[in-house]
């Protein structure tokens, strides 16, 4: 998974939002629930104490303290319903004092007395040895007769807690199931918000200067998307421009170049062949003679590019064994190796039909070995190879030579690049040859490649579809 | 024999009629569409040579009109296109051969005379250039009655030169002719190939019978150097 993609940091950042949000929101809910259920409680109790000395205590000096008690254990039942309640006289006698509550959770007779204090309402919270917390209320009371009370009445907080760790329970578990629905929920969105994007990616992979006349699929929503399509799509027509442009440009360069130089090299062909002549004369005409043929064979190679770009007819295809065509253009330039002591070994004994321009494919062979004859010093040795590897013809021509280094591999097939420049001096040709060889290549939905380690060689390989049938 | 050369380029057509003229042929020149009908509708020409890319008429039009006029007359089209599609064209237009601009004259003039059927067209089974012998039917060479041993390749560029004794022979032609079109372009083969058939032929013998033509190419012939 790609961690730096759009999708990927989006999702991410939605995910944490969403829990972030969730967990914050919990712990907000939670405390606020805690301070509305414990008030409300110490609120119940408050309104019990009340009671309690209303009804109760108002009367207390005809009723009598026996009384008031055997009241509150028949309404109140303190055991049973786990409830402190405790009566004190100003003077610190205690009037009445619950039991212990059933359970034993918490001992009545260690809730210390309430400080005296102006306020009438009081509250305080009691932690039982058990663990347990008492929340408690204080009321001070002025009975009829003049006796100053303090009712105290408390009750476990237990539910409450038992109910706020249910919450956070739940809130653990609903974390999550939160991440993961707004995860999925995101990336739904997310995939179908990048949709296009994708779409825009992969028919822009698909455009080269081959097929610049496509165009990236426009889908009219209206949002930025559209608009990013759009844009490209001009640019890519401001780019369409520019490359026919420069493409009419080498057409109509090499053909308008082709009657000053027919009438250059008949002029001075004519020159040198006048006997009338100084020696010296026709020498120097010869030598530009010379110049004005090698013009005329850039201007025919570039003629040729020119054609093979603009997809020249395939008039002329036919099936063909590569390999027989290859050992055939070996023999034909055997002596051009000689000349140099160099050896062609070639292995091309089981024949790879391929489909395509014979005449073009074997200018192919024929600039991959010139090139290789040319850069491979005397003694050296380049090998041929054709053969049929998973569905394809590959050939290969491998020299011992100086190999290229790695900086001007990458060029080696850009019109009129010469990997050394000392080098060119001593051979002639302009830099054409492998463009014309990449040219055909891409005309026969063939690859051509150069692999290259300094002073170990260089390799060309050639990769062609099998012919079909 | 008199020849007609359509060239809208005076410069060009200048440079054939003077070439063509030097061999002794009568020439015409018309340097339009229009120009040239007339003068091929007025006299009965050996031989056309026609550039295509013609102001007044098309050269492919004057050529369907040439060729209903004249069935006989060998046509030799000048062309500055050498698209696949084109060299269709003409021939079914009815050209019987064509030449791509820039061209050297040697070549025109080896089509031209071929066109005519005239001269160097030697069809006999034995060649003879001085001393030296070249057999057509066995493929084997002979000097001062010694054989020589020849590479099939040294064998097609030496009989190749001897068709035509004295004739210079551009390296583009010979590519075309020993090699075939792929090797375009790779002019220094030819170089090679004469510097080792030299090594053969000549290297023992007094008398040089290749010859090399700075810039323009090479010839065999047994005539003193001027």
């Amino acid at each position: 998974m790609n961690t730096r993609s759009i999708s990927f940091r989006l999702l991410v950042w939605c995910a944490g939002l969403s829990s972030g949000i969730f967990v914050l929101s919990g712990i907000l809910f939670y405390f606020s629930l805690q301070h509305f259920l414990k008030n409300d409680l110490l609120g119940s109790q408050e309104r019990r104490a009340r009671q309690i000395a209303d009804t109760l205590l108002a009367h207390m000096n005809q009723t009598g303290s026996s009384y008031v008690a055997g009241e509150i254990e028949r309404f109140y039942a303190p055991e049973i319903n786990d409830r402190f309640i405790r009566i004190t006289r100003a003077d610190g006698t205690v009037v009445y004092l619950s039991g212990a509550p059933n359970d034993q959770s918490f001992d009545p007779k260690e809730v210390p007395a309430m400080p005296r204090t102006e306020k009438d309402e009081l509250s305080q919270t009691f932690q039982s040895p058990g663990k347990k917390t008492l929340v408690i209320a204080g009321l001070h009371f002025q009975a009829n007769d003049g006796g100053d009370y303090l009712v105290e009445v408390g009750t476990l907080l237990d539910p409450v807690e038992t109910m706020l760790n249910h919450l956070v329970l739940q809130l653990v578990f609903g974390l999550p199931i939160v991440v993961v629905i707004t995860t999925a929920g995101g990336y739904l969105l997310v995939r179908r918000a990048l949709a296009p994007v994708e779409r825009i990616t992969r028919a822009a992979e698909r455009i080269t200067q081959h097929n610049l006349s496509e165009r990236l699929p426009v889908s009219e929503t209206g949002d930025e998307l559209e608009r990013l399509s759009v844009s490209l799509n001009r640019m890519i027509a401001r780019l369409d421009d520019a490359f026919q442009n420069s493409k009419r440009f080498v057409a109509d360069a090499s053909h308008e170049l082709r009657t000053p130089l027919t009438i250059l090299r008949g002029e001075l062909e004519n020159l040198v062949e006048d006997s009338r002549l100084d020696a010296e004369v026709r020498e120097r005409a010869a030598s530009m003679f010379e110049e004005a043929v090698r013009l005329s064979r850039i201007v025919e190679q570039l003629f040729t590019l020119s054609r093979l770009d603009a997809g020249e007819a395939q008039a002329e295809w036919s099936r063909f064994d590569l390999a027989a065509m290859a050992k055939n253009t070996a023999e034909q330039m055997g002596l051009l190796a000689e000349d140099k002591k160099i050896s062609i070994a070639c292995d091309a004994r089981q024949p790879v039909v391929v489909e395509g321009d014979p005449a073009r494919l074997k200018q192919v062979v024929v600039n991959l070995l010139d090139n290789a004859i040319k850069y491979t010093p005397q003694n050296g040795q380049i090998q041929l190879r054709v053969q049929a590897v998973n569905g394809h013809a590959v050939l290969e021509v491998e020299d011992n030579g100086a190999g290229i280094p790695a900086e001007a591999l990458p060029h080696v097939f850009d019109r009129f690049y010469r990997v050394d420049q000392i080098r060119s001096g001593e051979v002639e040709g302009a830099g054409l040859g492998l463009s014309i060889a990449r040219a055909i290549c891409s005309a026969h939905g063939a690859e051509i490649e150069a692999a290259s380690s300094m002073s170990k060689g260089s390799c060309f390989r050639v990769k062609l579809p099998l012919s079909k049938n | 024999m008199r020849i007609l050369i359509v060239e809208d380029e005076k410069k060009v057509a200048d440079i054939v009629a003077r070439g063509l003229k030097a061999e002794r042929y009568a020439v015409d020149v018309a340097h339009d569409g229009l120009g040239a009908w007339e003068l091929a509708s007025a006299y009965d020409y050996d031989l056309a040579i026609l550039d295509l890319m013609l102001p007044g008429m098309s050269g492919t039009e004057l050529l369907e009109k040439i060729r209903r006029k004249n069935q006989q007359v060998p046509i030799l089209v000048l062309t500055a296109r050498d698209g696949m599609a084109d060299k269709v064209k003409n021939f079914e237009a009815g050209a019987d051969d064509y030449l791509t601009k820039p061209f050297a004259f040697a070549e025109l003039l080896v089509r031209v005379k071929a066109l005519l059927r005239r001269g160097p067209v030697n069809r006999s089974s034995v060649l003879r250039i001085g001393d030296l012998e070249i057999d057509r039917l066995s493929q084997s060479v002979k000097r001062a009655g010694k054989k020589i041993e020849l590479t099939a390749k040294e064998y097609s560029l030496l009989e190749y030169l001897a068709t035509h004794p004295g004739r210079v022979f551009s390296r583009t032609m010979i590519i075309e002719h020993v090699w075939d079109q792929s090797f375009q372009g790779l002019t220094n083969i030819v170089d090679v190939y004469v510097r080792h058939l030299r090594a053969k032929v000549d290297d023992a013998f007094p008398v040089k019978l290749l010859r090399t033509v700075r810039g323009v190419g090479y010839s065999l012939s047994d005539e003193v150097a001027p």
